[in-house]
């Protein structure tokens, strides 16, 4: 399995939200480039990088620090926050993203859905956030009708090869992952989903790369990379 | 010796991650397509993004397929990238087939992917063909990132690393000075930064 480090970027620096919630907010760097370049140089294969002030705005906002990112980090990098037009998609990928993350867009608008995984394929990852096991939407703040399990089977049904599942409640918390509802999730899909949310320790990490479905392809981990909790090749020990 | 590297800029693809990457390694990189500038480095590297023919086509038209010639009969160490390294090649089979600049001798072809989808885009393990001093400390099998649907088909003597993605293909190839990965060794982390390193090695060990 990948280990996805993240870097959520909001008024240009890094920081971490606790579960989605903007106004419960903790600063890690000033320049989110030195978080990139840490995780990066301690061995990192992928990096998840989140423009929080894009996913708010409804459009991409630190096309810069992604530029920057991109050209500082010897790994690929996937980018979400305010994907919901094909121009904002095509500025990422122009910005060097080696993957865009699709959230919103992908639910409310399908004919979107379907042009961008025409136009870039396996470069589409679509996240989808759970609260209670249901759809939530909108930057985490409203709240859908469907269950994720439906809704990722239905997207999947339409191409969508890549997922990532946040659980909305252990977000942030590093009180371990929402492990039956992934399973659940990737035994509904055949595409490949990447696991978010509540990582805390390498524990949580093995739980992962053993219990679970082979679909489940790798995981983001957050806040417990910033408190230093486990290093970088840590956790891409535990995740073999 | 710091080894001064030229990038060769023919207008395709963002080059600043393979720039920094080298500076991370203690090389001097410069992105340039001016024949002074090229003539005075001890390594060049050919990057690629895209199609082969259009890629090919501006190769041509900034002059840079002789200036890659000229510095290679010079002794100069030559590492193709990704599309960089396809286009070392004599031909392609790319949305209707385009020449190369016949460097290494072979051609381009779609991969073999079966019932996998094309691009193949992810880490995939690297074994080694042959010994050479660009994967000197690199393990066989380690991983490195690919983004490409092709890959060339390089003469046994010159083939010197390759990969699996349906059937096996080649993903590395070597012959005299010149050098070529399929994969993105400024996106293969610490392992990819060990062949920078190494190809930086080489171009500082020729004599100026």
């Amino acid at each position: 399995m990948i280990l996805y480090p993240a870097i959520d970027i909001r008024g240009g620096q890094a920081v971490r939200l606790l579960q989605g919630d903007y106004e419960r907010e903790t600063t890690y760097d000033a320049d989110p480039v030195d978080a990139a370049k840490r995780w990066a140089d301690e061995g990192a294969e992928f990096l998840h990088v989140v423009d929080l002030d894009g996913a708010k705005a409804g459009e991409p906002r630190n096309l810069d620090a992604i530029e920057r990112i991109v050209a500082s980090v010897s790994c690929p990098i996937q980018v979400g926050g305010g994907l919901r037009d094909p121009q904002s998609v095509r500025a990422m990928l122009d910005a060097g993203a080696d993957r865009v993350v699709i959230g919103t867009a992908a639910l409310k608008d399908p004919e979107f859905l379907d042009a961008m995984l025409e136009a870039h394929g396996h470069r589409v990852v679509v996240s989808v956030d759970a609260r209670a096991g249901q759809v939530a939407v909108e930057g985490w703040t409203e709240e859908g009708e469907e269950s994720v399990v439906d809704a990722v089977a239905a997207l999947s049904e339409r191409g969508v090869a890549r997922f990532l599942c946040t659980a909305i409640e252990v977000d942030g918390t590093m009180e371990g992952p929402a492990l039956q509802q992934l399973n659940e999730i990737a035994t509904a899909t055949k595409s490949q989903v990447i696991a978010s949310g509540g990582v805390g320790n390498l524990t949580h990490l093995e739980s992962l790369a053993q219990a679970s479905s082979p679909n489940i392809e790798g995981a983001i981990v957050g806040r417990a990379l910033y408190e230093q909790k486990f290093t970088v090749a840590e956790a891409i020990e535990a995740l073999k | 010796m710091t080894a001064r590297i030229c990038i060769l800029d023919y207008g395709m693809g963002n080059l600043r991650s393979v720039e920094k990457a080298l500076e991370h390694v203690g090389a001097t990189a410069t992105i340039s397509n001016d024949p002074e500038v090229v003539r005075s480095a001890d390594g060049v590297i050919l990057p690629g993004v895209g199609a082969f023919p259009k890629a090919m086509e501006r190769v041509r038209g900034t002059g840079l397929e002789e200036l890659v010639a000229e510095r290679l009969d010079a002794g100069v160490p030559v590492l193709g990238i990704c599309l960089g390294l396809q286009l070392l090649f004599e031909s392609t089979t790319e949305l209707g087939g385009a020449e190369g600049t016949a460097l290494l001798a072979g051609e381009v072809d779609e991969l073999d992917a079966g019932e996998l989808k094309v691009p193949h885009i992810g880490w995939s393990p690297v074994r080694w063909e042959k010994e050479s001093r660009l994967t000197e400390g690199i393990e066989s099998e380690t991983p490195f990132y690919f983004v490409h649907s092709f890959a060339p088909q390089p003469l046994d003597a010159d083939l010197l690393g390759s990969a699996a993605y349906g059937a096996r293909f080649a993903c590395a190839a070597e012959c005299d000075n010149i050098f070529g990965v399929q994969f993105h060794p400024e996106k293969s982390s610490t392992a990819g930064l060990r062949l920078l390193s190494n190809f930086a090695g080489i171009c500082s060990a020729v004599p100026a």
